[in-house]
């Protein structure tokens, strides 16, 4: 039995509720508020909390699907997509077989993890050059 | 950042790797990118590791963490300038190494040990260079800023210190007092507690928030027990009896058959182990406590933990209960030690040489 199916197994609520997922929907309507007003990100762990997959759907269910759905393939599969509040982004991530390693609600114009880093940018911005230099 | 990049290592895989090992060490979320920052950062503080009374273990666990492995980490994050398992160097050249960190980074590196330190015949029982384990830790841990016990040999003692103790070894904590020191017990340890240990150090500048017992809270905060997946059995009263049996098969409570895990602190139930991949209790063995001390005194792996852990100390203590009882008691224990005496030889150092 995995351990998705031992919340559900062992829950005692009728619906597998655990009235959790409430507490996060209010967390998250806040950490938004901040990002509108003065534009601060925000991360909500989702694995550092009891919530059982039912509470999970629920909160997936209220925070709704956006327009914007990525696939990162960064030593495991990565996957992030905004819910259908704009700047509420959903982010799974896993390891390089498949296990489920991290999951997060991050607040932000676009998440810290697709953002490309200005060292990197400035980095590129040389390789191209190069790159045109040899043409 | 570009070194991790020449090993293959991303910055956002870095950044991934950072976000998921905050979460594993439940700091907050935000500290991930803290984390990728500052170690991505050229700071490469210098580490010495000495390898002890050990069986080499706890390295092959380090070597064996993912994303990012520990030679991106070793080539990029940090300096390690000792290390004889992994080190090309060796003979004097090694310890020439070793003296060199030591005099260029005087207080300011950190020291990992694996293994347990010998005090018997004058340290003879583990030396290196000519040197005792004792002579070696007292004189390297002079110049580190902290002090990593890897593995419960380092951290407590271990299996060398296990009853009766030949070599007299002892654990880090028990020679040096003056400096700060993280143990990281287990046999071995789980590779991501040390990636953490390493990480928060590299990004704080300071050791992560220990238990009595000098372990980070973060990953032995819990029992194995209250982190189980098997666990709803046993409060439903759920238990396999044979390794074999029906409830062994439904996946029931490994506690009648010897589990451990009540009494064990240890992140296996959360972290698991080769990459997320199982732990012991998935795969229907209990729990030995391996990151406890003693553990290899605390009695059969496999009595519950209900049940008399030590035979002995039970006869002995019924001896209190009866003068009579106690007296055949006593000629018991008397001849159990006799036995053990008559069958245990001294070892000498001229032994060791021949």
């Amino acid at each position: 039995m995995g351990l998705e199916n031992f919340a559900e197994a062992t829950d005692t609520t009728r619906d597998g509720l655990t009235g959790n997922a409430t507490a996060v929907l209010h967390e998250v309507a806040e950490l938004l508020v901040a990002l509108a007003e003065r534009g601060e990100t925000g991360v909500i762990d989702l694995g550092g909390m009891p919530l059982s997959s039912a509470d999970k759907a629920w909160l997936a269910e209220r925070l709704g699907q956006g327009e914007v759905e990525m696939t990162l393939n960064l030593d495991g599969a990565s996957e992030v997509r905004e819910t259908a509040f704009h700047g509420v982004w959903w982010l799974v991530h896993h390891n390089e077989k498949g296990v489920l390693t991290g999951e997060f609600i991050e607040t932000g114009t676009v998440p810290a993890l697709v953002s490309a880093h200005p060292d990197d940018i400035r980095q590129a911005a040389d390789k191209l050059g190069f790159l045109i230099d040899e043409l | 950042m570009a070194g991790l990049a020449q090993h293959g290592v991303s910055r956002r895989s870095f950044l991934k790797f950072c976000t998921t090992l905050a979460s594993a060490m439940a700091l907050p979320p935000a500290a991930g990118l803290a984390m990728a920052e500052a170690m991505a950062a050229a700071r490469r503080p210098s580490v010495i590791w000495l390898p002890f009374q050990e069986c080499t273990g706890c390295t092959e666990s380090i070597t064996r963490s993912h994303s990012p492995t520990i030679e991106s980490l070793i080539f990029n994050v940090i300096s390690l300038d000792y290390q004889e398992t992994l080190m090309a160097a060796a003979g004097h050249q090694a310890e020439e190494a070793l003296h060199q960190a030591i005099k260029d980074n005087f207080g300011k590196y950190l020291l990992i040990v694996d293994g347990s330190v010998p005090l018997g015949m004058d340290g003879a029982y583990s030396t290196i260079g000519g040197k005792s384990n004792l002579e070696t830790l007292k004189e390297v841990a002079k110049g580190a800023a902290a002090i990593v016990a890897m593995g419960s040999c380092a951290a407590f003692g271990g299996i060398p210190k296990a009853n009766p103790n030949p070599t007299g070894a002892v654990s880090v904590s028990d020679i040096i007092k003056d400096k700060p020191i993280v143990n990281i017990p287990g046999c071995p340890p789980i590779p991501v507690v040390m990636t953490g240990v390493l990480a928060h150090y590299l990004t704080f500048g300071s050791l992560p928030e220990l238990d009595k017992l000098g372990r980070p809270k973060a990953f032995y905060g819990e029992t194995i027990h209250d982190r189980c997946y098997r666990r709803a059995f046993y409060d439903q009263g759920k238990f396999a009896k044979t390794f074999d049996d029906e409830g062994a098969r439904n996946g029931w409570c490994l506690f009648e058959l010897g589990c451990k895990g009540p009494v064990t602190y240890n992140a296996c139930a959360t972290t698991k182990w080769n990459g997320g991949t199982s732990w012991p209790v998935e795969s229907g063995h209990g729990c030995l406590g391996c990151s406890e001390p003693d553990f290899w005194d605390a009695g059969s792996f496999y009595k519950a933990l209900s049940m008399p852990a030590n035979p002995l100390k039970t006869v002995a203590g019924a001896a209190v209960a009866g003068a009579a009882i106690g007296v055949a008691v006593s000629f018991v224990n008397r001849a159990k030690k006799s036995a053990a005496k008559a069958a245990h030889e001294t070892t000498t150092l001229p032994d060791l040489e021949k």
